[in-house]
């Protein structure tokens, strides 16, 4: 899709225009951000005239990308549960307007503040000048994980959420494996050792669920933005500490267990004084063992996307070739 | 008979190619999609060198861990013994009959066709 087409940035100025109660808003730059297989990410700057907010402004406009995983909520949802995260003061960028009149551009979008930094993960494991004090980021990213798992259930503003605990994931993703045309013994291992290891009690907090390096901004080395909250929900507050430590997000990090860019106690240790949770040297293999088999079913989603036909895409195909290395790293976790 | 030079080094010249001399003059923003680029063609490459020895390897373990009997076979029919042996072998995965007895040769099996799989998906993964 081209948002940059003339008649779509016309139609994008006047809904902007009425959203902001602005005289007159006129696009500057349109542009698609890189990554998101599952979003489209635009930045848009753009000037506005009158209102409440004259002058120059950047902005990101989010959209679905034609791939949309099955998992992740939808734009309105995600809308709402930026509005909870900005005020909650969790690091979100602060959503502004949410579109979902498909006549604007053809799918539902919403625009948010666009926050300084990087996200790339590549680029924030590897390039020690964009992070100067590794052991400081780990901090400010527990602290902030800390605060985002105080927040339980019920809260009026996310009703829709659903409730995710390590026995239901496993169900739901038994039930994605059934729909596939070939049986993955090696992910069925992963969610037998999983459901025999299952904590008898779990916790229910907010989480976030894509809480990882490269879905958060670096700027000037501290923590800027968190953002992907399209897979938020309330569940076990562990499942995000054992996705942020997981192999596969540790990018270029790979011996730096706490997102591949710190040691574990610079970020268990805030975690613990900032939560009040110790998390065992068991809990956290166990989620890391769920978050090997979880990517590995998105993967498998994302590369049957592609071969459906659905969304043709080479970074979708290739996808689905990093199963094996999800299965390598949950045999080696479960040994 | 003209099939030489093979699939393999078809891809590898055609891989260097782009590297070499196209990637250079790509333009920022396509750079990741000529390295994706680069990525598939040397699975492919890999893949079509492995051939089928692996698979035939994989199927001789399933058919050890599920006590059944090896029939000789290649091509499709080697792919789609493969896909049944899995099915039956998942299924008993899931019902518990792998937790205590024959654990340790299943995860032998599972992290053998993990190392297999990743020779040509991504060799260096396996170094790490």
């Amino acid at each position: 899709m081209n948002l940059d087409a003339a008649d779509t940035r016309a139609r994008l100025e006047s809904f902007l225009r009425a959203a902001a109660g602005a005289d007159a808003v006129h696009i500057r730059h349109l542009y698609r951000l890189s990554g998101g297989a599952v979003q489209e990410n635009w930045a848009l700057d753009a000037d506005m005239a009158g209102g409440t907010q004259p002058g120059p402004h950047q902005w990101v406009l989010r959209t679905d990308a034609a791939a949309r995983v099955a998992a992740s909520l939808g734009r309105s949802d995600e809308f709402h549960i930026l509005q909870f995260a900005h005020a909650a003061g969790l690091h979100a960028p602060e959503p502004l307007w949410l579109c979902r009149d498909l006549a604007v551009t053809g799918r539902e979008f919403f625009v948010m503040q666009r926050l300084p930094g990087i996200a790339s993960g590549h680029r924030v494991t590897r390039d020690a000048a964009l992070v100067p004090d590794r052991a400081r980021l780990a901090c400010e990213l527990a602290e902030n994980l800390a605060r985002l798992h105080a927040i339980h259930p019920p809260q009026s503003k996310l009703s829709f959420l659903a409730t995710m605990h390590a026995r239901d994931n496993i169900a739901h993703y038994r039930q994605y494996l059934d729909q596939l045309a070939d049986a993955h013994p090696a992910l069925e291992w992963g969610l037998r050792w999983c459901e025999v290891h299952a904590p008898d009690r779990e916790e229910t907090t907010f989480i976030h669920r894509d809480y990882r390096t490269g879905n958060y901004l670096v700027h000037e080395g501290r923590l800027a933005g968190v953002l992907d909250w399209e897979f938020a929900a309330f569940g076990n507050p562990l499942e995000d500490v054992g996705w942020i430590f997981a192999k596969c997000w540790r990018f270029a990090g790979k011996a730096l267990p706490a997102g591949g860019i710190a040691e574990p106690a610079d970020f268990l240790v805030p975690y613990r004084l900032a939560s009040g949770r110790t998390v065992t040297p068991e809990a956290l293999v166990y989620w890391q063992v769920m978050a090997h088999v979880r990517w590995a079913i998105i993967a498998l989603q994302q590369a049957q996307r592609h071969l459906s036909g659905v969304e043709r895409s080479l970074e979708l195909a290739l996808t689905g070739r990093i199963v094996a290395e999800l299965e390598y790293e949950i045999i080696a976790l479960t040994r | 008979m003209n099939d030489i030079p093979d699939a393999p080094e078809l891809l590898a010249i055609a891989r260097s190619t782009l590297l070499d001399k196209l990637l250079p003059r790509v333009p920022e923003e396509l750079r990741y999609d000529a390295l994706m680029i680069a990525n598939a063609m040397a699975i492919a490459a890999r893949e079509n060198t492995a051939g089928d020895t692996a698979i035939l390897a994989e199927v001789v373990r399933l058919a050890a861990l599920l006590k059944e009997q090896c029939e000789p076979r290649a091509g499709a029919e080697l792919r789609s013994a493969r896909s049944d042996l899995n099915r039956r072998l998942a299924a008993h995965i899931r019902a518990g009959r792998f937790d205590d007895r024959d654990r340790t040769a299943l995860l032998d099996h599972l992290a053998q066709t993990a190392a297999g799989e990743l020779a040509v998906s991504n060799p260096r993964a396996l170094e790490a």
